[in-house]
């Protein structure tokens, strides 16, 4: 299982994670990986948690595991969840400027975690924080928050620009494409000018 | 790159991206199959919405699983490959064409793709539907990933004529909503059949019944000699004293957690090939069974007096991974193999462990903000009757702070339940609450028999006019079909009066009407129809506005939180309105303080 990468995308039903996810595999398609997939549809899609794992590598058994070596959050509450699948030594992506409030907090029965940094250290993870909302705004509309944290993850993704460029114009809808590539850019732009001392 | 991708550079071949159930789609066409049907329900629904969008089929959404049974069965005898799909407890409602179905065949293939949902992702019950085919007496395919998803439809079919028989290809959520690269194949040439009067098979009386039993008894056997020699039953060989036998996308699981074992890889799993359990017996001294839900293939390889390990390892409920299979199965690779000894008793089963305990805020699914019928539920909660609900989205309205259902069992239940609980009372002391698809599913006719038999109560039909729970599928009320083409829409409020019962159709939206008129339907005498309209809030988006909150009137009494809605949150002294807020305006009706208003718009100069 060695040679396999598991990334998983989580968020809240509604954000466009199975867009993304879509976009992560054909961009792993197009350097030749085999490449296996899982999404969650029906009920998960009510403003509930959702979870969509893609897997690459030489070759792909399982389209699901239990830990990912990457987790990217669209959602600081689900990046804080995503913390616990992650593997010891992998990164986790996070919009940490999008909070959606669960029910439960709105009611003030649970309280919204804070300190997204500090958990991950205690995990031993490494953590790119990005204003993805931000980002997006940027770009042209708050729906790209998804492919605005797919641009910061390229950087810690093993492919190239041209294999990206090839998965959004298959994944992504032609008539949203340009600001949802604007948003790529700005996002791997954002990690490289923060973290380029990290890497 | 594997080996099997470099089938890119063979001519005509393409390589696609597939989820399962699109994989499915693709190859009932590859397969030559120009008729598909279907009711919606996930994980199966997309097989449907694939076949639409391609060339040479003809796809539509039925009203039940058992109208779309009956239908294929129509388009089969007339000689068309014909594909049908349904969700597991589908196969509930299409048992009872498919327990005679098995006695008189087909003639053009007939393949019937059910989708389990073990873990209940988006499902009321947890069953397997493996068991069908040992009660039908039908041969079963397995896909383990989307490639087999595609090339098993045309394997399928061929069984099917063959042998003159259904065949189930069974799907689960991770097959069905997992993705893979499918390299495409030829097509299979198939020409439509010609139908042949022939009422020794085609009109089940007992005298003609009681040969075809014979028959289906005999095929079963002869079924069970092709899946000895059938290449879709595989035995791989491993290096470890370890075998596993295994089917479907859990194949996938146990061969990455145990990439040294045996295989015997099951892809036509039933009838059960016995004399390759018996050779991977002949391989290894320890072999294991890895399969999700029932323990079907363990209690065969029991039945042949051979030891095996089953469900006392692998849970029995829940979905499986390979992190799973692996914890499961590492204390049983090695030490002493299994004795064989008579009497063999089954093992107690070992249940999955529970997930690990929420240290973080949950995030279950919501009615969403701005969905028109959160009033009926608000109504519904200042009267005193019990709420009989019913399977789609109105399901969340149980979760808190609307708690507004008292139950949900089947599609179509919340009727007859209601009836019958208001007949043993005596008393008008529920009411119905049911989404017009699953009315036309499978409403209708307890209704029918409530009006027949002068029950007392109420039946709520939440009108979206759509099917909004399995992804905005076209149904009879809003006439749009698969190839989103519109036929007629049926008028719930006519066909009430068609039937002398009376209904009442009021609009969703408008509060106050609905408020008032809900009384009136709840504190008159007899059986009502009480129909709720107004679009689905994801299809129709529309915003009335924004709301603003007076923070001097708004004294946190909760009357505004009580309806449940996402973006209302309390705060130190008054409420806030969140993003996501689409003005529908609900919380200003139920505020008795004056405290939430619209805010004022700027006028054009």
């Amino acid at each position: 299982m060695s040679d396999v990468t598991t990334v998983a995308l989580v968020g809240v039903g509604g954000q466009g994670i199975l867009l993304a996810a879509a976009v992560l595999a054909e961009t792993a398609s197009a350097e030749g990986l085999e490449v296996k997939a899982s999404e969650v549809h029906g009920m998960a899609q009510r403003g509930g948690s959702v979870l969509s794992t893609v897997r690459f590598g030489e070759h792909v058994w399982s389209p699901v595991y239990r830990t990912a070596d990457v987790v990217i959050a669209t959602e600081l509450l689900e990046g804080h969840r995503g913390l616990r699948i992650l593997e010891r030594g992998g990164t986790l992506v996070c919009a940490t400027t999008t909070r959606i409030a669960p029910g439960s907090v709105l009611r003030r029965e649970e309280a919204y975690p804070d300190d997204l940094a500090a958990d991950a250290e205690t995990r031993g993870v490494r953590l790119l924080a990005v204003d993805a909302e931000g980002l997006a705004l940027q770009a042209g509309t708050v729906r790209a928050v998804n492919v605005a944290l797919l641009g910061a993850a390229s950087v810690v993704l093993p492919f190239s620009a041209e294999s990206w460029q090839r998965g959004l114009a298959a994944a992504v809808p032609a008539k949203i494409f340009a600001v949802n590539e604007r948003a790529f850019a700005l996002g791997r732009d954002a990690v490289d000018n923060e973290d380029a001392q990290d890497l | 790159m594997p080996e099997w991708l470099r089938l890119d550079f063979v001519a005509m071949e393409r390589i696609l991206f597939l989820m399962g159930n699109e994989a499915i789609g693709h190859g009932a066409v590859r397969a030559g199959a120009t008729f598909a049907c279907a009711y919606p329900g996930t994980p199966s629904t997309e097989i449907i919405e694939t076949a639409a969008r391609l060339e040479g089929i003809h796809a539509e959404w039925c009203v039940n699983e058992k109208v779309a049974l009956e239908t294929a069965v129509g388009t089969s005898r007339a000689g068309a490959r014909t594909i049908v799909t349904m969700k597991h407890v589908g196969l509930n409602v299409a048992a009872d064409p498919l327990l005679t179905l098995t006695e008189t065949g087909v003639n053009a293939g007939l393949v019937i793709v059910s989708a389990d949902d073990p873990g209940m992702n988006s499902s009321q019950n947890e069953q397997d539907s493996r068991n069908y085919a040992k009660f039908a007496k039908i041969p079963m395919l397995e896909p383990s990933d989307s490639q087999e998803a595609y090339d098993f439809v045309a394997e399928a079919f061929a069984l099917s004529e063959e042998f003159d028989t259904p065949v189930l290809l069974r799907s689960s959520t991770k097959l069905s909503h997992g993705r893979g690269q499918v390299v495409e194949r030829a097509p299979v040439e198939f020409e439509a059949r010609e139908y042949v009067k022939d009422i020794t098979k085609h009109l089940m009386v007992p005298q003609w019944a009681r040969l075809r039993n014979r028959f289906v008894i005999e095929r079963l056997q002869r079924l069970r000699e092709r899946a000895e020699e059938s290449p879709l039953n595989i035995l791989e060989a491993g290096t470890a004293d370890f075998g596993i036998i295994t089917s479907g996308v859990v194949y996938q699981y146990a061969r990455e957690a145990f990439p040294d074992a045996w295989f015997l890889k099951l892809g036509l799993s039933h009838p059960l090939p016995y004399k390759k359990v018996a050779e991977l017996y002949e391989r290894v001294s320890r072999v294991a069974v890895v399969e999700e839900l029932d323990p079907f293939i363990e209690e065969q390889v029991r039945m042949l007096g051979l030891p095996v390990i089953g469900k006392e390892a692998i849970p029995a409920d829940g979905e499986l991974d390979p992190d799973i299979v692996f914890q499961a199965l590492k204390p049983y690779v090695t030490g002493e193999p299994p004795q064989r000894r008579l009497p063999v008793f089954p093992p107690a089963p070992r249940l999955a462990d529970p997930p690990p305990a929420a240290d973080l805020p949950v995030r279950p699914p919501v009615l969403c903000a701005g969905c028109k019928h959160r009033s009926v539920f608000t109504v519904l909660k200042r009267h005193k009757v019990a709420a009989m609900g019913d399977i789609g989205c109105y399901m969340l309205g149980a979760d808190p702070p609307l708690n507004a259902l008292d139950s949900s069992l089947c599609m179509g239940a919340s009727v007859g339940i209601m009836a019958g609980f208001n007949e043993a009372l005596g008393r008008k002391a529920s009411v119905a609450v049911i989404g017009d698809s699953t009315f036309f599913h499978s409403g209708i006719t307890p209704l029918i028999s409530a009006h027949y038999n002068g029950a007392e109560g109420v039946v709520l039909i939440l009108d979206n006019r759509t099917t909004a729970m399995t992804g905005h599928q076209g149904n009879p009320g809003s006439g749009v079909r698969p190839d989103l083409t519109e036929g007629p829409a049926i008028d719930i409020q006519k066909m009430c009066e068609g039937m002398d019962i009376d209904c009442v159709t009021v609009d969703a939206a408008d509060y106050p009407t609905l408020k008032a008129a809900l009384k009136t339907a709840i504190d008159a005498p007899g059986l009502s129809v009480f129909v709720a309209q107004a679009p689905c809030a994801l299809m129709v988006r529309e915003n009335r506005g924004e709301i603003d909150v007076d923070e001097e009137r708004c004294n946190l009494c909760g009357l505004c939180l009580d309806i449940g809605c996402p973006v209302i949150a309390p705060g130190e002294d008054f409420v806030s309105i969140n993003d996501g807020c689409t003005g529908c305006g609900l919380c200003i009706e139920v505020c008795k303080r004056g405290a939430l208003s619209y805010a004022e718009r700027e006028i054009d100069r």
